[in-house]
Protein backbone atom coordinates (compact mmCIF):
# COMPACT_ATOMS: atom_id res chain seq x y z
CA UNK A 1 0.00 0.00 0.00
CA UNK A 2 1.24 3.81 -0.59
CA UNK A 3 -0.01 5.44 2.19
CA UNK A 4 2.32 6.71 4.51
CA UNK A 5 0.45 9.56 6.53
CA UNK A 6 -0.58 7.88 9.72
CA UNK A 7 -4.17 9.12 10.55
CA UNK A 8 -4.19 9.16 13.93
CA UNK A 9 -4.51 12.60 15.58
CA UNK A 10 -5.20 14.39 19.02
CA UNK A 11 -7.90 14.96 19.27
CA UNK A 12 -8.44 18.50 20.63
CA UNK A 13 -6.29 21.30 22.50
CA UNK A 14 -7.02 20.55 25.59
CA UNK A 15 -6.46 17.12 25.57
CA UNK A 16 -3.13 17.51 23.95
CA UNK A 17 -0.94 17.08 27.11
CA UNK A 18 -2.50 14.02 28.25
CA UNK A 19 -2.13 12.10 24.49
CA UNK A 20 1.18 13.69 24.48
CA UNK A 21 1.84 11.83 27.70
CA UNK A 22 -0.11 8.42 26.30
CA UNK A 23 2.02 8.27 23.08
CA UNK A 24 5.17 8.79 25.25
CA UNK A 25 3.36 5.42 27.61
CA UNK A 26 2.88 3.60 24.23
CA UNK A 27 6.68 4.38 23.33
CA UNK A 28 7.76 3.30 26.33
CA UNK A 29 5.59 0.49 27.19
CA UNK A 30 6.37 -0.92 23.38
CA UNK A 31 10.11 -0.34 23.87
CA UNK A 32 10.15 -2.69 26.91
CA UNK A 33 7.86 -4.88 24.98
CA UNK A 34 10.38 -4.65 21.84
CA UNK A 35 13.72 -5.16 24.15
CA UNK A 36 12.80 -8.32 26.09
CA UNK A 37 10.46 -10.62 23.75
CA UNK A 38 12.69 -9.74 20.56
CA UNK A 39 15.80 -9.22 22.39
CA UNK A 40 17.03 -11.68 19.01
CA UNK A 41 17.53 -10.31 16.19
CA UNK A 42 14.45 -11.20 13.31
CA UNK A 43 16.72 -13.09 11.47
CA UNK A 44 15.93 -17.15 11.97
CA UNK A 45 18.90 -18.81 13.70
CA UNK A 46 21.58 -20.38 11.35
CA UNK A 47 22.25 -24.23 12.69
CA UNK A 48 25.08 -25.98 12.77
CA UNK A 49 27.43 -24.91 9.57
CA UNK A 50 27.63 -27.72 7.08
CA UNK A 51 31.72 -29.17 6.90
CA UNK A 52 33.95 -26.69 4.83
CA UNK A 53 36.72 -27.39 2.82
CA UNK A 54 39.77 -25.77 4.44
CA UNK A 55 39.96 -22.32 3.46
CA UNK A 56 36.25 -22.50 1.71
CA UNK A 57 34.33 -19.25 2.94
CA UNK A 58 30.58 -19.48 3.75
CA UNK A 59 28.71 -17.25 1.18
CA UNK A 60 26.63 -14.51 2.74
CA UNK A 61 22.92 -16.04 3.97
CA UNK A 62 24.34 -19.26 3.39
CA UNK A 63 22.02 -21.31 6.22
CA UNK A 64 20.18 -18.12 6.94
CA UNK A 65 16.22 -18.79 7.24
CA UNK A 66 12.96 -16.26 6.71
CA UNK A 67 11.75 -13.74 9.39
CA UNK A 68 10.57 -14.79 12.64
CA UNK A 69 6.78 -13.30 12.06
CA UNK A 70 4.78 -13.97 14.99
CA UNK A 71 1.94 -12.15 13.44
CA UNK A 72 1.80 -13.79 10.70
CA UNK A 73 -2.42 -14.69 10.84
CA UNK A 74 -3.42 -10.90 11.36
CA UNK A 75 -0.46 -9.72 8.59
CA UNK A 76 -1.72 -12.33 6.63
CA UNK A 77 -5.31 -11.47 7.05
CA UNK A 78 -4.38 -7.58 6.55
CA UNK A 79 -2.07 -8.28 3.30
CA UNK A 80 -5.37 -9.92 1.40
CA UNK A 81 -7.49 -6.89 2.39
CA UNK A 82 -5.15 -4.05 1.20
CA UNK A 83 -4.60 -6.12 -1.95
CA UNK A 84 -8.27 -6.15 -1.91
CA UNK A 85 -8.80 -2.43 -1.28
CA UNK A 86 -5.59 -1.87 -3.72
CA UNK A 87 -7.51 -3.61 -6.85
CA UNK A 88 -11.04 -2.40 -5.95
CA UNK A 89 -10.43 1.07 -4.71
CA UNK A 90 -7.15 2.29 -5.59
CA UNK A 91 -6.29 1.31 -8.58
CA UNK A 92 -9.44 2.03 -10.71
CA UNK A 93 -9.33 5.51 -9.35
CA UNK A 94 -5.69 5.86 -9.76
CA UNK A 95 -6.55 4.65 -13.77
CA UNK A 96 -9.34 7.59 -13.66
CA UNK A 97 -7.36 10.08 -12.34
CA UNK A 98 -4.39 9.22 -14.29
CA UNK A 99 -6.64 9.78 -17.73
CA UNK A 100 -7.19 13.11 -16.43
CA UNK A 101 -4.48 14.81 -14.62
CA UNK A 102 -0.82 14.37 -16.79
CA UNK A 103 1.99 12.84 -14.81
CA UNK A 104 3.88 16.20 -14.89
CA UNK A 105 0.27 17.81 -12.23
CA UNK A 106 0.78 14.34 -10.72
CA UNK A 107 4.37 14.46 -10.16
CA UNK A 108 3.71 17.94 -8.89
CA UNK A 109 1.11 16.71 -6.30
CA UNK A 110 3.48 14.04 -4.86
CA UNK A 111 6.36 16.74 -4.52
CA UNK A 112 3.49 19.00 -2.40
CA UNK A 113 2.64 16.40 0.28
CA UNK A 114 6.27 15.53 0.28
CA UNK A 115 7.00 19.25 1.06
CA UNK A 116 4.31 19.40 3.68
CA UNK A 117 6.19 16.43 5.83
CA UNK A 118 9.07 18.31 6.63
CA UNK A 119 8.58 18.66 9.98
CA UNK A 120 9.58 14.63 10.97
CA UNK A 121 12.12 14.55 8.46
CA UNK A 122 13.82 17.70 10.23
CA UNK A 123 12.75 16.52 13.73
CA UNK A 124 14.30 12.74 13.19
CA UNK A 125 17.02 14.25 11.90
CA UNK A 126 18.01 16.50 14.28
CA UNK A 127 17.39 13.58 16.95
CA UNK A 128 20.22 11.89 15.28
CA UNK A 129 22.18 14.70 15.27
CA UNK A 130 22.63 15.05 11.78
CA UNK A 131 22.20 18.52 11.58
CA UNK A 132 23.61 18.88 7.85
CA UNK A 133 20.98 16.84 7.35
CA UNK A 134 18.61 18.68 9.11
CA UNK A 135 19.72 22.28 7.89
CA UNK A 136 19.41 20.61 4.54
CA UNK A 137 15.41 19.66 4.70
CA UNK A 138 14.61 23.41 6.31
CA UNK A 139 16.30 24.63 3.26
CA UNK A 140 14.73 22.77 1.04
CA UNK A 141 11.49 23.29 2.70
CA UNK A 142 12.39 27.03 2.32
CA UNK A 143 13.02 26.70 -1.35
CA UNK A 144 10.18 24.71 -2.46
CA UNK A 145 7.27 26.57 -0.81
CA UNK A 146 8.45 29.87 -2.33
CA UNK A 147 10.55 29.43 -5.77
CA UNK A 148 8.82 25.63 -5.81
CA UNK A 149 5.39 27.13 -5.92
CA UNK A 150 4.05 25.86 -2.55
CA UNK A 151 6.41 22.66 -3.13
CA UNK A 152 4.42 21.29 -6.46
CA UNK A 153 8.28 21.68 -7.85
CA UNK A 154 11.45 20.06 -6.25
CA UNK A 155 13.64 23.47 -7.62
CA UNK A 156 15.85 23.20 -4.71
CA UNK A 157 17.00 18.96 -5.74
CA UNK A 158 17.42 20.43 -9.17
CA UNK A 159 18.43 23.94 -9.32
CA UNK A 160 20.27 23.90 -5.70
CA UNK A 161 21.14 19.83 -5.91
CA UNK A 162 19.91 19.51 -1.99
CA UNK A 163 18.70 16.02 -2.39
CA UNK A 164 15.84 15.09 0.47
CA UNK A 165 17.12 13.48 3.83
CA UNK A 166 14.01 10.62 4.49
CA UNK A 167 13.70 10.24 8.00
CA UNK A 168 11.49 8.95 10.37
CA UNK A 169 10.89 8.29 14.23
CA UNK A 170 11.52 4.68 13.42
CA UNK A 171 14.29 4.69 12.16
CA UNK A 172 15.41 7.41 15.22
CA UNK A 173 14.65 4.64 17.34
CA UNK A 174 16.40 1.72 15.05
CA UNK A 175 19.21 4.59 15.49
CA UNK A 176 19.53 4.48 19.14
CA UNK A 177 19.78 0.63 19.01
CA UNK A 178 15.62 -0.50 19.38
CA UNK A 179 15.05 -3.63 17.33
CA UNK A 180 12.75 -3.70 14.63
CA UNK A 181 10.07 -6.05 16.76
CA UNK A 182 7.69 -8.07 14.84
CA UNK A 183 6.33 -7.37 11.51
CA UNK A 184 3.22 -5.77 11.27
CA UNK A 185 1.51 -5.51 7.96
CA UNK A 186 -0.98 -2.11 8.77
CA UNK A 187 -4.29 -1.97 7.21
CA UNK A 188 -4.20 0.95 4.28
CA UNK A 189 -0.63 1.86 5.25
CA UNK A 190 1.29 -1.19 4.36
CA UNK A 191 4.26 -3.22 5.83
CA UNK A 192 5.57 -2.14 9.28
CA UNK A 193 7.27 -3.25 12.45
CA UNK A 194 6.31 -2.70 15.68
CA UNK A 195 9.27 -0.12 16.10
CA UNK A 196 8.17 1.70 12.85
CA UNK A 197 4.71 1.65 13.81
CA UNK A 198 5.21 3.56 16.96
CA UNK A 199 7.17 6.08 14.73
CA UNK A 200 4.35 6.31 12.85
CA UNK A 201 1.96 7.52 15.49
CA UNK A 202 4.85 10.14 16.95
CA UNK A 203 5.91 11.48 13.54
CA UNK A 204 1.77 12.14 12.91
CA UNK A 205 1.83 14.07 16.27
CA UNK A 206 3.99 16.28 14.85
CA UNK A 207 1.39 18.09 12.50
CA UNK A 208 1.29 21.36 13.98
CA UNK A 209 -2.53 21.26 12.28
CA UNK A 210 -3.68 18.46 15.15
CA UNK A 211 -2.33 21.16 17.78
CA UNK A 212 -4.07 24.06 16.32
CA UNK A 213 -7.31 22.58 15.00
CA UNK A 214 -10.45 20.70 16.69
CA UNK A 215 -10.10 16.86 15.41
CA UNK A 216 -13.33 17.04 13.51
CA UNK A 217 -11.37 19.29 11.08
CA UNK A 218 -7.74 17.15 11.47
CA UNK A 219 -9.09 13.68 11.21
CA UNK A 220 -11.24 13.86 8.10
CA UNK A 221 -8.48 16.42 6.20
CA UNK A 222 -6.30 14.18 7.26
CA UNK A 223 -8.07 10.39 6.22
CA UNK A 224 -8.85 13.02 2.87
CA UNK A 225 -5.23 13.97 2.32
CA UNK A 226 -3.64 10.40 2.78
CA UNK A 227 -6.31 9.13 0.17
CA UNK A 228 -5.44 10.97 -2.21
CA UNK A 229 -1.75 10.90 -1.66
CA UNK A 230 -2.44 7.08 -2.09
CA UNK A 231 -3.97 7.54 -5.19
CA UNK A 232 -1.62 10.09 -6.57
CA UNK A 233 1.26 7.78 -5.65
CA UNK A 234 -0.31 4.30 -7.16
CA UNK A 235 -1.02 6.49 -10.73
CA UNK A 236 2.65 7.14 -10.72
CA UNK A 237 3.44 3.12 -10.13
CA UNK A 238 0.64 1.82 -11.57
CA UNK A 239 2.36 -1.59 -12.71
CA UNK A 240 3.91 -1.77 -9.18
CA UNK A 241 2.10 -4.64 -7.83
CA UNK A 242 2.12 -6.37 -11.23
CA UNK A 243 5.50 -6.42 -11.61
CA UNK A 244 6.11 -7.68 -8.21
CA UNK A 245 3.82 -10.71 -8.51
CA UNK A 246 5.58 -11.36 -12.02
CA UNK A 247 8.55 -12.63 -10.48
CA UNK A 248 7.38 -13.33 -6.78
CA UNK A 249 6.39 -17.15 -5.75
CA UNK A 250 5.12 -15.86 -2.50
CA UNK A 251 3.93 -12.47 -2.65
CA UNK A 252 3.53 -11.69 0.89
CA UNK A 253 7.23 -13.07 1.67
CA UNK A 254 8.56 -10.69 -1.43
CA UNK A 255 6.71 -7.68 0.26
CA UNK A 256 7.78 -8.58 3.90
CA UNK A 257 11.92 -8.83 2.84
CA UNK A 258 11.82 -5.89 0.66
CA UNK A 259 10.32 -3.72 3.28
CA UNK A 260 12.70 -6.14 5.82
CA UNK A 261 16.09 -4.93 4.04
CA UNK A 262 14.93 -1.37 3.14
CA UNK A 263 14.74 -0.65 6.36
CA UNK A 264 18.11 -2.21 7.89
CA UNK A 265 19.66 -0.47 4.49
CA UNK A 266 18.09 3.10 5.09
CA UNK A 267 19.76 2.34 9.45
CA UNK A 268 22.99 1.73 7.71
CA UNK A 269 22.82 4.63 5.32
CA UNK A 270 22.16 7.27 8.22
CA UNK A 271 24.58 5.43 10.86
CA UNK A 272 27.42 6.52 8.33
CA UNK B 1 84.16 -18.29 -5.82
CA UNK B 2 83.22 -19.22 -1.79
CA UNK B 3 83.86 -21.71 0.83
CA UNK B 4 86.48 -24.80 0.16
CA UNK B 5 85.36 -25.54 -3.33
CA UNK B 6 85.97 -22.06 -5.08
CA UNK B 7 89.29 -23.60 -6.68
CA UNK B 8 87.04 -25.98 -8.64
CA UNK B 9 84.96 -23.29 -9.75
CA UNK B 10 87.77 -20.91 -10.67
CA UNK B 11 88.77 -23.84 -12.83
CA UNK B 12 85.84 -23.73 -14.87
CA UNK B 13 84.86 -20.37 -15.15
CA UNK B 14 85.02 -18.36 -18.46
CA UNK B 15 85.75 -14.65 -18.04
CA UNK B 16 83.82 -12.81 -16.23
CA UNK B 17 82.64 -9.69 -19.06
CA UNK B 18 82.39 -12.96 -21.28
CA UNK B 19 79.44 -14.34 -18.33
CA UNK B 20 78.39 -10.78 -18.13
CA UNK B 21 77.41 -10.35 -21.61
CA UNK B 22 76.15 -14.03 -22.20
CA UNK B 23 73.65 -13.38 -19.28
CA UNK B 24 72.50 -10.21 -20.57
CA UNK B 25 72.37 -11.43 -24.22
CA UNK B 26 69.86 -14.27 -22.75
CA UNK B 27 67.95 -11.96 -20.72
CA UNK B 28 67.60 -9.60 -24.03
CA UNK B 29 66.76 -12.55 -26.38
CA UNK B 30 63.86 -13.98 -23.47
CA UNK B 31 62.14 -10.33 -23.37
CA UNK B 32 61.83 -10.21 -26.77
CA UNK B 33 60.71 -13.81 -26.61
CA UNK B 34 57.79 -12.67 -24.43
CA UNK B 35 56.98 -9.45 -26.10
CA UNK B 36 55.95 -11.14 -29.12
CA UNK B 37 54.19 -13.96 -27.11
CA UNK B 38 52.35 -11.25 -25.26
CA UNK B 39 51.64 -9.00 -27.60
CA UNK B 40 50.28 -12.20 -29.66
CA UNK B 41 48.00 -13.18 -26.70
CA UNK B 42 47.06 -9.88 -26.63
CA UNK B 43 45.71 -9.23 -29.80
CA UNK B 44 44.20 -12.94 -29.46
CA UNK B 45 42.16 -12.28 -26.53
CA UNK B 46 40.52 -8.86 -25.27
CA UNK B 47 41.98 -9.15 -21.79
CA UNK B 48 46.17 -9.25 -21.20
CA UNK B 49 45.94 -13.35 -20.61
CA UNK B 50 48.35 -12.92 -17.77
CA UNK B 51 46.58 -11.05 -15.15
CA UNK B 52 43.37 -12.10 -13.08
CA UNK B 53 40.13 -10.56 -14.59
CA UNK B 54 39.07 -8.04 -11.64
CA UNK B 55 35.61 -8.00 -10.34
CA UNK B 56 35.00 -4.92 -12.22
CA UNK B 57 35.93 -6.95 -15.51
CA UNK B 58 33.35 -9.36 -15.09
CA UNK B 59 30.66 -6.42 -14.57
CA UNK B 60 31.76 -4.46 -17.25
CA UNK B 61 31.92 -7.44 -19.40
CA UNK B 62 28.03 -8.42 -18.64
CA UNK B 63 26.84 -4.93 -18.83
CA UNK B 64 28.80 -3.88 -22.53
CA UNK B 65 27.95 -7.29 -24.03
CA UNK B 66 24.03 -6.82 -23.09
CA UNK B 67 23.54 -3.43 -23.99
CA UNK B 68 23.93 -3.44 -27.21
CA UNK B 69 22.40 -6.56 -27.79
CA UNK B 70 18.90 -4.64 -25.71
CA UNK B 71 19.49 -1.65 -27.72
CA UNK B 72 19.51 -3.87 -30.83
CA UNK B 73 15.34 -3.97 -31.63
CA UNK B 74 15.79 -5.37 -35.50
CA UNK B 75 17.60 -8.73 -34.33
CA UNK B 76 14.77 -10.87 -33.76
CA UNK B 77 13.81 -11.28 -30.08
CA UNK B 78 14.26 -15.18 -29.54
CA UNK B 79 18.33 -14.69 -30.91
CA UNK B 80 18.63 -11.60 -28.67
CA UNK B 81 17.42 -14.08 -25.31
CA UNK B 82 19.58 -16.41 -26.74
CA UNK B 83 22.49 -14.13 -26.91
CA UNK B 84 21.96 -13.08 -22.96
CA UNK B 85 21.04 -16.38 -21.73
CA UNK B 86 24.85 -17.24 -22.99
CA UNK B 87 25.88 -13.99 -21.46
CA UNK B 88 24.69 -14.93 -18.00
CA UNK B 89 25.06 -18.45 -18.09
CA UNK B 90 29.13 -17.19 -18.52
CA UNK B 91 29.47 -14.74 -15.55
CA UNK B 92 26.41 -15.83 -13.11
CA UNK B 93 27.01 -18.45 -10.21
CA UNK B 94 23.60 -20.19 -10.52
CA UNK B 95 25.00 -23.28 -8.68
CA UNK B 96 25.70 -21.40 -5.63
CA UNK B 97 22.63 -18.60 -5.99
CA UNK B 98 20.37 -21.73 -5.53
CA UNK B 99 21.92 -22.79 -2.56
CA UNK B 100 21.85 -19.27 -0.55
CA UNK B 101 18.63 -19.11 -1.95
CA UNK B 102 17.18 -22.28 -0.26
CA UNK B 103 19.00 -20.98 3.11
CA UNK B 104 19.07 -23.66 5.87
CA UNK B 105 16.57 -26.10 3.53
CA UNK B 106 19.07 -26.74 1.00
CA UNK B 107 20.94 -29.09 3.73
CA UNK B 108 17.89 -31.24 4.05
CA UNK B 109 17.81 -31.81 0.24
CA UNK B 110 18.97 -35.28 -0.95
CA UNK B 111 21.20 -34.86 -3.85
CA UNK B 112 18.63 -35.40 -6.48
CA UNK B 113 16.13 -32.64 -4.93
CA UNK B 114 19.01 -30.25 -4.95
CA UNK B 115 19.75 -30.16 -8.52
CA UNK B 116 16.10 -30.08 -9.41
CA UNK B 117 15.95 -26.86 -7.46
CA UNK B 118 18.98 -25.65 -9.06
CA UNK B 119 17.76 -25.92 -12.19
CA UNK B 120 14.73 -24.71 -12.17
CA UNK B 121 15.71 -21.73 -9.99
CA UNK B 122 18.49 -21.26 -12.71
CA UNK B 123 15.70 -21.23 -15.45
CA UNK B 124 13.71 -19.22 -13.64
CA UNK B 125 16.08 -16.42 -13.15
CA UNK B 126 16.99 -16.67 -16.38
CA UNK B 127 13.33 -16.17 -17.54
CA UNK B 128 12.42 -13.26 -15.16
CA UNK B 129 15.13 -11.32 -17.04
CA UNK B 130 15.08 -12.59 -20.51
CA UNK B 131 11.21 -12.22 -20.45
CA UNK B 132 11.48 -8.31 -19.80
CA UNK B 133 14.35 -7.15 -22.54
CA UNK B 134 11.71 -5.90 -24.70
CA UNK B 135 11.07 -3.26 -22.26
CA UNK B 136 14.45 -1.72 -22.31
CA UNK B 137 14.13 1.93 -23.28
CA UNK B 138 17.29 3.29 -23.94
CA UNK B 139 18.44 3.65 -19.86
CA UNK B 140 22.29 4.35 -19.53
CA UNK B 141 24.53 2.35 -16.90
CA UNK B 142 26.94 3.68 -14.61
CA UNK B 143 29.38 1.61 -12.97
CA UNK B 144 30.93 3.23 -10.15
CA UNK B 145 33.66 1.36 -8.65
CA UNK B 146 34.35 -1.69 -6.99
CA UNK B 147 34.57 -2.75 -3.05
CA UNK B 148 36.10 -5.54 -1.67
CA UNK B 149 33.65 -7.63 0.62
CA UNK B 150 36.53 -9.95 2.26
CA UNK B 151 39.03 -12.30 0.67
CA UNK B 152 37.98 -13.67 -2.10
CA UNK B 153 34.59 -11.78 -2.40
CA UNK B 154 33.53 -8.35 -4.07
CA UNK B 155 30.68 -5.80 -4.44
CA UNK B 156 31.00 -3.44 -7.67
CA UNK B 157 28.65 -0.20 -7.70
CA UNK B 158 26.32 0.62 -10.74
CA UNK B 159 24.27 3.17 -11.88
CA UNK B 160 21.08 2.86 -14.19
CA UNK B 161 20.34 6.45 -15.00
CA UNK B 162 16.85 7.46 -16.01
CA UNK B 163 16.17 11.02 -16.97
CA UNK B 164 14.78 13.48 -14.66
CA UNK B 165 14.43 10.62 -11.97
CA UNK B 166 16.25 9.24 -9.17
CA UNK B 167 18.86 6.93 -10.96
CA UNK B 168 18.64 3.17 -9.54
CA UNK B 169 21.30 1.46 -7.79
CA UNK B 170 22.49 -1.51 -8.52
CA UNK B 171 24.84 -3.55 -7.05
CA UNK B 172 26.71 -6.56 -8.02
CA UNK B 173 28.04 -9.31 -5.56
CA UNK B 174 30.93 -11.10 -6.91
CA UNK B 175 33.24 -13.81 -5.47
CA UNK B 176 36.15 -15.73 -6.84
CA UNK B 177 36.04 -18.51 -8.40
CA UNK B 178 38.37 -21.04 -10.49
CA UNK B 179 40.63 -18.38 -11.57
CA UNK B 180 37.56 -15.82 -12.56
CA UNK B 181 34.81 -13.73 -10.57
CA UNK B 182 31.45 -14.72 -11.07
CA UNK B 183 28.12 -12.86 -9.59
CA UNK B 184 26.14 -14.40 -6.88
CA UNK B 185 23.64 -11.83 -6.27
CA UNK B 186 22.39 -8.49 -7.28
CA UNK B 187 21.03 -5.87 -4.96
CA UNK B 188 18.37 -3.47 -6.51
CA UNK B 189 17.94 -0.12 -4.22
CA UNK B 190 19.97 -2.31 -1.35
CA UNK B 191 17.34 -5.00 -1.92
CA UNK B 192 19.21 -8.44 -2.58
CA UNK B 193 17.41 -10.46 -5.04
CA UNK B 194 18.56 -13.90 -3.28
CA UNK B 195 17.68 -12.42 0.40
CA UNK B 196 14.39 -11.42 -1.02
CA UNK B 197 13.97 -14.63 -2.73
CA UNK B 198 15.40 -16.93 0.28
CA UNK B 199 12.49 -15.07 2.66
CA UNK B 200 9.67 -16.33 0.17
CA UNK B 201 11.07 -19.97 -0.01
CA UNK B 202 11.57 -20.63 3.07
CA UNK B 203 8.05 -19.54 4.06
CA UNK B 204 6.81 -21.66 1.76
CA UNK B 205 8.86 -24.69 2.51
CA UNK B 206 8.07 -23.80 6.13
CA UNK B 207 4.25 -23.69 5.93
CA UNK B 208 3.59 -26.14 2.84
CA UNK B 209 6.73 -27.81 2.22
CA UNK B 210 9.73 -28.57 -0.75
CA UNK B 211 7.14 -29.94 -3.03
CA UNK B 212 4.84 -26.77 -3.02
CA UNK B 213 7.38 -24.85 -3.79
CA UNK B 214 8.41 -26.65 -6.71
CA UNK B 215 5.22 -26.71 -7.77
CA UNK B 216 4.79 -23.07 -7.19
CA UNK B 217 7.97 -22.13 -8.62
CA UNK B 218 7.50 -24.23 -11.84
CA UNK B 219 3.55 -22.96 -12.27
CA UNK B 220 5.54 -19.48 -12.73
CA UNK B 221 8.83 -20.89 -14.50
CA UNK B 222 6.11 -21.72 -16.94
CA UNK B 223 4.17 -18.28 -16.92
CA UNK B 224 7.13 -16.56 -17.59
CA UNK B 225 7.99 -18.83 -20.46
CA UNK B 226 4.86 -18.45 -22.19
CA UNK B 227 4.65 -14.65 -22.03
CA UNK B 228 8.23 -14.94 -24.11
CA UNK B 229 6.28 -16.81 -26.41
CA UNK B 230 8.36 -19.75 -27.04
Amino acid sequence: MAVSQPTIRMRSKQSMKKLAGLSMAVVLATMMVVSSALAQPAMGADQATPPKLPGERALPGEGAGPYADPLEPFNSAMFNFNIDVDQWVVTPVAKGYSYVMPEQARQSVNNFFKNIGVIPRFANNLFQLHVYNAADELGRFGINSTLGVAGLFDVADSWFGMKPHNDDFGLTLGHYGIYSGAYVMLPFLGPSTVRDTVGLVVDGCMNPMSWLLPWYVTVPADVGSAAINAVNYRSLHPNQFEEADRYAVDLYGAVQDAYMQTRTAELKRLAQ
Amino acid sequence: MFGKNSSEYNLRAVHPAWASFCLVRMALGMLAGAILALTVMQAASPAPAWALPTPLDTVNQVINTSLPVLRDKKTPLPQRRRQLRDLLEQHFDFADMARIALGYHWRELNATQRSQFTALFTAFIENAYLSKIQDYSGQDVAVLGQNSEGEGFSRVRSQIIQPGKQPIKVDYLLRELDGDWKIYDVTVDAISIIANYRNQFNRVINDQGFDKLMGDMRAKQQQLQSSMGS
